[in-house]
């Protein structure tokens, strides 16, 4: 019982010490409030543009790391004279090589994805203008034209450019292209 | 003779511009100066109020502007001082009815015939602050240790500095209770000085005799034993270009100089 009292007693002295010399003055958090608001307020850095520079953040240092995304901070902060960008990460743990490697080819196929398609689309549009130019030219052989553009959108030919259903472009084989043809003519 | 245009401005209400105003106006006056005080703050005027002349207003800002009066006839001169005149604001009108290039001509006329013209600006920084600023060539900035007048101040010097005919803005420092700062409760001088980087030109502690001067009608500077009082005559006197020292607020405020002035009052009294 008595024991009981005094620990008590004890921790609550001890917790009222260290409260006073853990706890932030007012003075303080005020101080460092204002500064950490004025940097905003002074850089054309709006809140839109720090939360796009959160996001590619993320996607960049999630392939090395694996972390705790939604507590993720980036702050601008005032080093002496000097602004300075803060980036506070919780890490959950780091990627081994293995990861990191299969992150990176992954992203580099991505990528290769990405210019490919890019690549397409110039071609297809290209390829529009120029079926419109020589549409322009030889109007009334249009139907020769749009034959002409339907093999080229699918130069591979692994589905067949009359239907786009059917993976033959064979003409035998892709029974709605002859009934297609049939009906045009 | 060519007067000096000050715009005494803060971007957050309720810090003390206009008490500033008409302190730093009236100790200018004492100290052999023709002042001139011009309200810019329309349908919102309180100049008047402080420096209790209320009652003889007869034309304003906008009866210039519109040609209804002369400037001369506008100028009121204050109860005391001879030297010491204000320009009313009107109270029934709003911030479009005087433009910038009229308040800039109203200034250039009374430069002539004044040493300092000192601009009171209304909150914000919209219209009314870009009038007041437009005829002015120095800046003071009144702000109190208060966050969200610290933020506003910054933002303030910021339009100040974008502007070519300001030349110099100072930073004044309202209501600073000495006795929170100690405690570490609010922020201090040297915190407020640091963050906004501006040359100080005035402390000023809080002071409830601020209250019963601005119901009488009589800023505070009249009475010299006030230490708000002090603090005004000293930012006159550092406008005018002495060199004065800063209070020790804190010394001033302590119980030992309370009771000190307290047994000098007494002695004062018997003789």
């Amino acid at each position: 019982m008595r024991d009981n009292i005094f620990t008590e007693l004890y921790n609550k002295l001890l917790g009222f010490f260290r409260q006073a010399e853990e706890e932030e003055s007012a003075k303080d958090v005020a101080c460092n409030r204002l500064r950490v608001v004025l940097m905003q307020d002074r850089t054309n850095l709006t809140p839109q543009i720090l939360e796009r520079m959160r996001g590619e953040l993320v996607e960049l240092l999630s392939k090395y790391l694996e972390m705790d995304k939604e507590a993720l901070e980036l702050n601008l902060e005032q080093e002496g004279d000097q602004m300075a960008l803060m980036l506070s990460i919780p890490v959950i743990r780091a990627k081994d090589e293995e990861e990191i490697e299969q992150a990176l080819a992954e992203e580099e196929a991505k990528k290769a994805e990405e210019s490919e398609e890019e690549a397409e689309e110039v071609e297809e549009v290209e390829e529009v203008e120029e079926t419109e130019e020589v549409s322009e030219e030889l109007a009334g052989k249009t139907e020769d034209v749009e034959e002409e553009k339907n093999t080229k959108e699918f130069p591979n030919k692994e589905i067949c450019g009359d239907c786009n259903e059917c993976e033959f472009s064979d003409d035998i084989e892709c029974e709605k292209k002859n009934s297609l043809k049939k009906s045009k003519k | 003779m060519s007067g000096r245009v000050i715009v005494i401005t803060s971007g957050k209400g309720g810090v003390g511009k206009t008490t500033t105003n008409a302190n730093i106006g009236t100790a200018l006056a004492k100290a052999g100066n023709k002042v001139v005080m011009i309200d810019t703050d329309l349908g919102l005027r309180n100049l008047d109020l402080l420096l209790g002349l209320e009652n003889r207003i007869v034309y304003t800002i906008v009866d210039v502007v519109e040609e209804r009066c002369k400037l001369k006839q506008a100028l009121v001169k204050d109860k005391k001082n001879p030297n010491l005149c204000l320009l009313a604001a009107a109270q029934t009108r709003d911030k479009t009815a005087v433009t910038e290039e009229q308040l800039k001509d109203i200034c250039e006329k009374l430069k002539k015939d004044f040493d300092f013209i000192l601009v009171d600006c209304p909150a914000g920084i919209e219209q009314g602050f870009q009038n007041a600023v437009a005829g002015a060539t120095e800046a003071i900035v009144v702000t109190t240790p208060e966050m969200s007048a610290v933020r506003d101040a910054d933002r303030i010097i910021g339009l100040l500095e974008a502007k070519e005919e300001i030349q110099s803005y100072k930073l004044l420092l309202n209501r600073v209770r000495p006795n929170l700062i100690k405690s570490n409760d609010m922020m201090s001088v040297e915190d407020v000085v640091e963050i906004l980087s501006a040359e100080l030109i005035g402390i000023i502690p809080e002071d409830t005799g601020i209250i019963t001067s601005t119901n009488k009608g009589e800023p505070i500077v009249n009475d010299e034993k006030s230490l708000a009082g002090r603090a005004y005559m000293n930012v006159a006197r550092r406008i005018i270009g002495e060199e004065v020292e800063f209070l020790n607020l804190e010394e001033e405020t302590s119980v030992v100089a309370r009771v000190k002035k307290f047994f000098k009052g007494l002695v004062g009294k018997e003789k």
